[in-house]
C-alpha cells in the first residue's frame, strides 16, 4: 500500500481512531518513575509509552568531554526490544543517533549549562512501547524529568507532530496515519515565548497546508503544556 | 567501568546489623521488598509485564519471529531470552555492549526457563525443517535498586505465561496462547554482613559478598543454580535456602498463576 491506498478520514472528517482533524491522542504523565534516578517522568502518550530519566549533574569522565563554560549533555534515545511490531535488535543505529543528537540540541536550548561547568547531565529517553511520534513523546518527557531533577530551565519543550493523511491536514498522526500518509512536521515547542528549539518535516505540503500542519502543533502544545504544569505540581496527569 | 568504591563503613555496619538479626531498611533476614506483578501491560509485545520489588523495577516483552530450524532440530523452535541494563536503570550502569554482568544475568534467567522444560520447542514446529517458532524473551530493566535477577525471572516467566503467539499477523492460522507448562521460580540469596538474606537491595548487594540463585520448577525440581561474587558458603547454608527458596518460591508461583486466565 502507499500513498493515498488506505481510507483513515471519513466524509465526517472523522479519523480511523475516532478523532477529528485537531484532537490530540490521550495523554498520561506520572513523575518519579525511576525511583533510583535524579528525575524522571513516564510519559504515555496514545499508545506510546515513554519513560525518561536523569542522571546528574554529575562529574563528567573523561575528562576531554568535558567544557570549562558549561555542563554537557549526554542524551540517549533508545526503543526497547519489544517496543514495535517487529522486534528491534538491541543497541544503537542510525536512526537512534540522529533523534539523540536532535534531541540533545533541543534541550542544550533550554537547559542553563552555564550554571553547571565541567559536569555532565545524563538524559535517557527508553520507548517501552512505541505508535508513531516517539521522539516527540520523548523530548516532551525529558523536559518534564530535567524539571522534575530540578535543574534550572528556561522553558519546558513540547514537542508535537501534525501532518497530512487523505489530502487533509490533521493534528498528532497514529500509527497508520503515519505510515501511509503524506506528511509529517514535527516541532519542539517552547510555550512561553512560542520559540522553535525542533523542527524535522518529511513529506508533501502545500505552503496552506504547512501553515494548517504549523498552527495545529502550536495550538497543541499550548494544551499540552498545561498537562506537563499539572503533572510537575502535582506528580502526575490526570489526578 | 566504574569500580563502586565500597566504603569500609557501609561493610561495617551492614554486620553490625546483621549481628542484631536486622538489614538496613527494616526486614527480616529472609523478607523481600513489597512486590508488584501486572501483565500484558505493553501494547506491541505479544505478552509482557512488569514487576516492582522496592525501588527495583523491570519488564519484560516476548516477541516471536519465524526461524529455519536447527539441522540437528527439524521439529523443533526455539527460545532466546536477552537482558539489557542500560544507563537508564541507574548511574552505575553505562552505555555501551553488554556488560558480563548483565550477559551472566540473561543467561542465569534463561537456564531457569529453558532447563524447566516449560516451552515446549517440538509444539512450535509450524514446517518441519523449514519453519518454526522463535520465542523472544527480553528483559529490560528501567530502576536497578538490587536484586535484578529475580526481578527479571520473575517478569519473564510471567510474560511468557500470558504470551499468544501472532499466527495471524505472519498468516499462519489464528493467534493462540504459548503453551508453558510450568512456573519456574528463581530466588537470589546474598551474604550481606556474614549472613544470608533474601532479595538484597542495592546498598546490600554493594556492601555484600557471594550471592546464589536458585530456580525451582512447580514440584520443587532444581532446574538452574548460580554462585556468583567472591566467597565460599557451607553445605549447612545452602540446604537452609533451598528450604527457604521452596517456600519463597510457592508463595510466588501462585502469585503468577492469580494473574492468569485473561486471554
Amino acid at each position: 500500500m502507499g500513498y493515498g491506498d488506505v481510507q483513515m478520514i471519513d466524509a465526517n472528517g472523522i479519523r480511523n481512531d475516532g478523532r477529528k482533524a485537531g484532537d490530540v491522542r490521550p495523554i498520561s504523565i506520572e513523575l518519579g518513575v525511576v525511583p533510583v534516578a535524579d528525575g524522571s517522568c513516564r510519559m504515555r502518550w496514545g499508545n506510546n509509552d515513554v519513560i525518561a530519566a536523569i542522571y546528574g549533574p554529575m562529574e563528567a569522565h573523561p575528562r576531554k568531554i568535558q567544557r570549562q563554560d558549561r555542563a554537557v549533555l549526554d542524551v540517549r534515545y533508545n526503543m526497547a526490544p519489544f517496543s514495535t511490531s517487529d522486534r528491534i535488535r538491541p543497541g544503537f543505529n542510525r536512526r537512534s543517533r540522529e533523534i539523540s543528537k536532535v534531541t540533545a540540541e533541543a534541550l542544550e536550548s533550554v537547559v542553563m549549562l552555564e550554571l553547571y561547568p565541567r559536569s555532565k547531565i545524563r538524559v535517557e529517553i527508553e520507548i517501552i512501547c512505541a505508535e508513531a511520534g516517539t521522539r516527540c513523546v520523548g523530548l516532551t518527557a525529558a523536559s518534564i524529568a530535567l524539571a522534575d531533577a530540578g535543574i534550572p530551565m528556561t522553558d519546558l519543550i513540547v514537542s508535537v507532530a501534525s501532518g497530512k493523511i487523505n489530502d487533509v491536514v490533521v493534528c498528532d498522526l497514529n500509527k497508520s496515519e503515519d505510515n501511509y500518509g503524506e506528511a509529517d512536521l514535527p516541532m519542539g515547542i517552547l510555550p512561553n515565548t512560542g520559540e522553535l528549539v525542533f523542527l524535522q518535516m518529511d513529506g508533501d505540503l502545500s505552503p496552506d497546508e504547512f501553515q494548517e500542519a504549523w498552527d495545529y502543533n502550536m495550538n497543541a502544545a499550548m494544551v499540552i503544556h498545561e498537562y506537563c504544569v499539572e503533572a510537575l505540581k502535582t506528580g502526575r496527569y490526570p489526578q | 567501568m566504574s569500580i563502586p568504591l565500597v566504603p569500609q563503613l557501609l561493610r561495617s555496619h551492614l554486620k553490625e546489623l546483621a549481628d542484631n538479626d536486622q538489614r538496613l531498611d527494616g526486614r527480616n533476614q529472609y523478607q523481600g521488598r513489597d512486590l508488584e506483578l501486572e501483565v500484558n501491560v505493553l501494547a506491541n509485545a505479544e505478552g509482557s509485564a512488569r514487576v516492582r520489588m522496592g525501588d527495583t523495577i523491570v519488564f519484560a516483552g516476548v516477541k516471536f519471529q519465524t526461524m529455519t530450524p536447527y539441522p540437528d532440530r527439524p521439529n523443533e523452535g526455539g527460545l532466546m531470552c536477552m537482558a539489557e541494563v542500560r544507563p537508564v536503570a541507574g548511574r552505575q550502569h553505562e552505555a555501551g555492549p553488554p556488560s558480563a554482568a548483565s550477559i551472566e544475568l540473561s543467561r542465569v534467567v534463561d537456564r531457569g526457563i529453558r532447563e524447566s522444560g516449560c516451552i515446549d520447542t517440538a509444539g512450535l514446529c509450524i514446517i518441519p525443517g523449514e519453519k518454526a517458532w522463535q520465542v523472544i524473551l527480553d528483559l529490560f530493566a528501567v530502576s536497578d535498586d538490587g536484586n535484578l535477577f529475580d526481578a527479571f525471572a520473575l517478569a519473564g516467566i510471567a510474560a511468557l505465561r500470558n504470551a499468544v503467539i501472532p499466527q495471524e499477523k505472519f498468516e499462519i492460522g489464528e493467534d493462540t496462547p504459548l503453551v508453558v507448562s510450568k512456573t519456574p521460580i528463581m530466588c537470589s540469596y546474598q551474604r550481606v554482613g556474614g549472613r544470608f538474606v533474601f532479595d538484597a537491595s542495592g546498598r546490600e548487594e554493594l556492601g555484600g559478598d557471594e550471592r546464589i540463585h536458585i530456580t525451582l520448577g512447580d514440584d520443587n525440581h532444581v532446574h538452574s543454580l548460580q554462585k556468583g561474587l567472591k566467597g565460599a558458603f557451607t553445605a549447612t547454608e545452602f540446604t537452609e535456602l533451598m528450604a527457604e527458596a521452596r517456600k519463597k518460591g510457592d508463595e510466588l508461583r501462585k502469585m503468577v498463576h492469580a494473574l492468569e486466565g485473561g486471554n
